[in-house]
């Protein structure tokens, strides 16, 4: 074992939660625990910990997110059904020794006694060539083609200003780590502001913290850790959020939802009462009335303020929805869309 | 001995990237309860960076990427060289260094853009085009309280502008000026209610896609530019070396800490608003302000 490598593993481990259905509720406190440092891209993760089970349908994302750690790395089931394409997975029932359990993986990996896991998938390109000329271009001119299925940017009409911008259509989630776990959306972009929405997986009912999900987006991920304490001083938690703006940061009337609520009042709520409330009404709408036209970062706040069981109701009538859905797998342009962020 | 001033300097550097990182650790503990002693430890996060592997998207701008993390990182030197250390001490001794820190700001925006542009990478995109959005108008608040912190000077120069705080500093001769100053800060750092390039919200913008050796630097190059910004601050609003009993650089030292300490602690307690409403909140009311500051300092000066 280097220096380094002795000096590296008395950091604090970096983890990348993919949240599974049914997670453990101690799941959604682990930035609490001691020698542990849960990262928001699975770049920066020498630990990818599964918690909870993840369906059949969404592990090929799982594959793709897990390739995605750099090496050294290890992968953490916990309370998780074990997989046949990680085999060397560690595999951890109960809630209390998670922390130890991480950290010792990082500590033997780091020491050589525990083999950096290969990848999954084959390295080679996720879609094929489709490209017509020299470059992939294919389309019109120098414009259009998807080279390996990523569509060659091409202007679109923009439903907000005017300003025809390069559209863009990708499926992001089920594990980007400020998303409901385990929702996938196709969404097309222009800039950052969402053109179309169609949810491809809706989100697990699980019990993530809005609060805490809230005060991430607005960059206060301490205040979050905070948040997390089980309503331990209480008042001192809502004096710094006080004190940090952070209801003055969102905007009025953000996210109105049938019920009467924007963001900001659904943030208040949470502020003053320790739990998520649930909206009320949201049968009537779909995904893409909540979130079409927003940029992306105030979308990220709508998508935080809602319960995972009014999400859900969102996305079951967004498949019903016209206005909502993408053009089935093709963007705009005629193009095939792009194949998934963190996923 | 230029040379000397130069290993100087990039000792004085590195020990200050350390300390900013270790005390941004320890905020991060004191502001979520767990307490700073729960805090890492940076050399051993930059060791744990440099044990993991560099991975890439398929094809990533690797020069323009490089030379995004050199550039942020020669910016702010240039910036920590051009602040006079004692009279007539500066390593770069210009008599428009104001005006070549206006320059490094504005590159700022440029090498950001270049880091989020190279990743090829959708998140990492945004985070670019998001920064160049609100880095432009955010330069022209700090050009206009610049210019009133020259004017008593009568100079563009630092080593004048100090020169002129003898009596009184800017930061109290010109109460808007600082604070303004400090927000422009915390966008070349890319921190807490500016921080639209590497946020939380596009896990990790212009960052999603940097692992091990290049997250490091990348690292480093942003707390090398909160020292940068910091000298430069506490020069122009604090009176940079002057003070009495101890040695000029180590006053220097000292306010420049200060000012980490203050814009660090900001990044911790300030929220971060949607990009559309900053705008309207930069040109409706910070922009404003930064030119009744300018009023000010031209009626003070007469």
């Amino acid at each position: 074992m280097t220096w380094l490598n002795h000096l590296a593993a008395r950091a604090h481990v970096p983890v990348f939660v993919a949240f599974g259905d049914d997670a453990p509720a101690e799941a959604w406190t682990l930035s609490r625990l001691p020698g542990v440092l849960i990262v928001d891209t699975p770049r920066a993760a020498s630990v990818l910990l599964v918690a909870g089970t993840i369906p059949e349908a969404l592990i090929p994302y799982l594959h793709r997110l897990h390739d995605q750690l750099p090496h050294p790395r290890a992968t953490v089931l916990w309370q998780s059904r074990p997989t046949q394409s990680i085999p060397n997975a560690v595999a951890v029932t109960g809630g209390n020794e998670i922390g130890l359990v991480v950290v010792n993986t990082f500590a033997d990996l780091l020491a050589g006694d525990r083999v950096s896991e290969p990848d999954v998938l084959p390295n080679k390109p996720p879609a094929e060539w489709r490209g017509v000329g020299p470059h992939g271009q294919g389309g019109k001119g120098m414009m259009g083609g998807t080279p390996y299925g990523r569509p060659m940017a091409m202007t679109d009409d923009d439903i907000r200003d005017g300003l025809a911008l390069d559209s863009y259509t990708a499926e992001f989630g089920p594990f980007l780590p400020f998303f409901p776990p385990g929702l996938v959306l196709k969404l097309t972009l222009q800039g950052d502001v969402i053109q179309k929405v169609k949810a491809t997986h809706p989100p697990f009912g699980s019990g993530r913290p809005l609060l805490a999900a809230m005060l991430r987006l607005m960059g206060l991920p301490a205040l979050a850790v905070r948040s997390l304490n089980g309503g331990a001083n209480r008042r001192v938690l809502q004096r710094l959020i006080r004190l940090s703006g952070a209801r003055f940061a969102i905007p009025p009337g953000l996210g109105r939802m049938p019920d009467g609520s924007d963001v900001r009042a659904r943030f208040d709520r949470m502020t003053r009462t320790s739990t998520d409330a649930t909206l009320q009404n949201p049968s009537d709408m779909a995904l893409g009335h909540v979130l079409i036209g927003l940029e992306w970062h105030a979308a990220m706040l709508v998508l935080s303020s809602i319960d995972a069981a009014s999400l859900q109701t969102l996305c079951k009538n967004s498949d019903n929805d016209d206005a909502s859905s993408a053009t089935d797998g093709r963007d705009p342009s005629g193009h095939d869309m792009h194949t998934g962020h963190m996923s | 001995m230029t040379l000397l001033a130069v290993f100087g300097l990039f000792v004085f550097l590195m020990a200050s990237v350390w300390a900013a990182a270790a005390f941004d650790m320890a905020c991060r503990g004191w502001v979520s309860g767990l307490g700073a002693r729960s805090a890492d430890r940076p050399l051993r996060v930059a060791a744990m960076w440099l044990t993991q592997q560099r991975l890439t998207t398929e094809a990533p701008d690797r020069m323009n990427g490089l030379l995004s993390i050199a550039g942020y990182l020669a910016l702010a030197m240039v910036g920590l060289a051009m602040v006079p250390l004692g009279p007539d001490m500066a390593l770069i001794a210009l008599p428009t260094s104001v005006v070549l820190w206006g320059a490094c700001e504005a590159l700022v925006v440029v090498v950001v853009f270049l880091h989020g542009w190279s990743q090829n990478a959708p998140l990492a995109m945004i985070g670019a085009y998001r920064y160049v959005a609100i880095g432009l108008p955010i330069m022209l608040l700090s050009m206009f309280v610049l210019i009133a912190a020259a004017l008593p000077a009568g100079s563009l120069d630092l080593r004048d502008i100090v020169t002129s705080q003898r009596d009184l500093w800017n930061a109290i001769r010109q109460p808007l000026g600082l604070p303004l100053f400090l927000l422009l800060g915390l966008s070349l750092t890319l921190r807490g209610p500016f921080n639209y390039a590497d946020s939380v919200d596009l896990a990790g913008g212009t960052s999603v896609e940097s692992s091990g050796p290049d997250r490091l630097a990348w690292q480093v190059a942003r707390l090398a530019m909160l020292t940068g910004f910091s000298a430069v601050a506490a020069t122009v609003f604090l009176g940079g070396y002057l003070g009495p009993v101890l040695p000029s650089p180590l006053w220097l030292a000292l306010k420049t800490v200060m000012i980490m300490a203050l814009v660090i602690g900001l990044s911790h307690m300030a929220a971060r608003t949607p990009v559309a409403r900053m705008m309207g909140l930069i040109w409706m009311i910070l922009l404003p302000l930064s030119f009744a500051d300018l009023i000010w300092a031209g009626l003070v000066a007469f």
